[in-house]
């Protein structure tokens, strides 16, 4: 309750990042996990899902595509991808 | 523009009749990753597919006679991290619209009591009535 108004848009400094880590949850575990923590946090927000699903590769883009919000990047690592994601709306 | 969060409506029907790990977990993947997608989703439980919501029920085989792939399937069931199929199906009341309904008949014929059942089944209702709520969905299947 400290009355400020902001809503963090103020300065250059890179958006927070909430790492979900849906390793090892299949098909459509990842997605499923995306889309609860969309829903919970403030728009703006960005994830970085990691996800060893092979399907993710095509779901996640095609969810992202359906709901509107934004896949910022996406990269491919040892075992897993990374998709990182920005909550653009409510 | 219309806003992103409000896509046309969609609905999935799904009938579901059988209670073996190998016809729950594809039933329970089809259902949350369609609610995922933004479908509403209205399930009629029949017969097996029935006493797999009850409380009382035991843990889900994988159906007999399918060997090397069947004994695959029941050990990735059972390492750490994979989602039982009412998991997903919580997980999918959490994040959207996702309906559950006891088939009256066999309810009466497999001698069951609503609190018999996973409070994931909301309600205990004839085929008319289901099928009146699923009028318009598209698609629909049978588990």
């Amino acid at each position: 309750m400290n009355g400020s108004g902001s809503a963090g848009e103020s300065s250059a400094a890179p958006p927070a990042r909430t790492v979900v880590d849906a390793r090892g949850s299949w098909c459509p575990g990842p997605l499923m996990e995306l889309v609860r923590v969309i829903k919970e946090e403030p728009v703006g927000t960005e994830f970085e899902l990691w996800s060893s699903d092979e399907g993710s590769r095509k779901d996640i883009p095609v969810w992202l595509e359906k709901a509107g919000h934004q896949l910022v990047e996406f990269r491919p690592d040892a075992g897993f991808d990374r998709f990182v994601v920005r909550k653009t709306h409510e | 523009m219309p806003a992103p969060s409000a896509p046309p409506a969609a609905q999935m029907a799904v009938v579901l009749t059988e209670s073996a790990a190998d016809k729950l977990l594809p039933f329970a993947t089809l259902v949350s990753g369609a609610v995922a997608m933004g479908f509403r989703v209205d399930v009629f439980a029949s017969y097996w597919g029935l006493t797999a919501f009850q409380k009382a029920a035991a843990r889900p085989e994988v159906s007999p006679g399918h060997g090397e792939p069947g004994a695959r399937l029941e050990a990735a069931l059972n390492a750490p991290r994979a989602p039982s199929w009412k998991a997903l199906l919580e997980m999918a009341k959490s994040i959207g619209e996702l309906h559950i309904y006891a088939c009256s008949q066999s309810m009466e014929i497999l001698g069951l009591q609503k609190e018999d059942l996973d409070p994931l089944v909301e309600s205990v209702t004839g085929v008319a009535t289901f099928l009146d709520t699923t009028r318009s969905a598209h698609p629909t299947y049978f588990v």
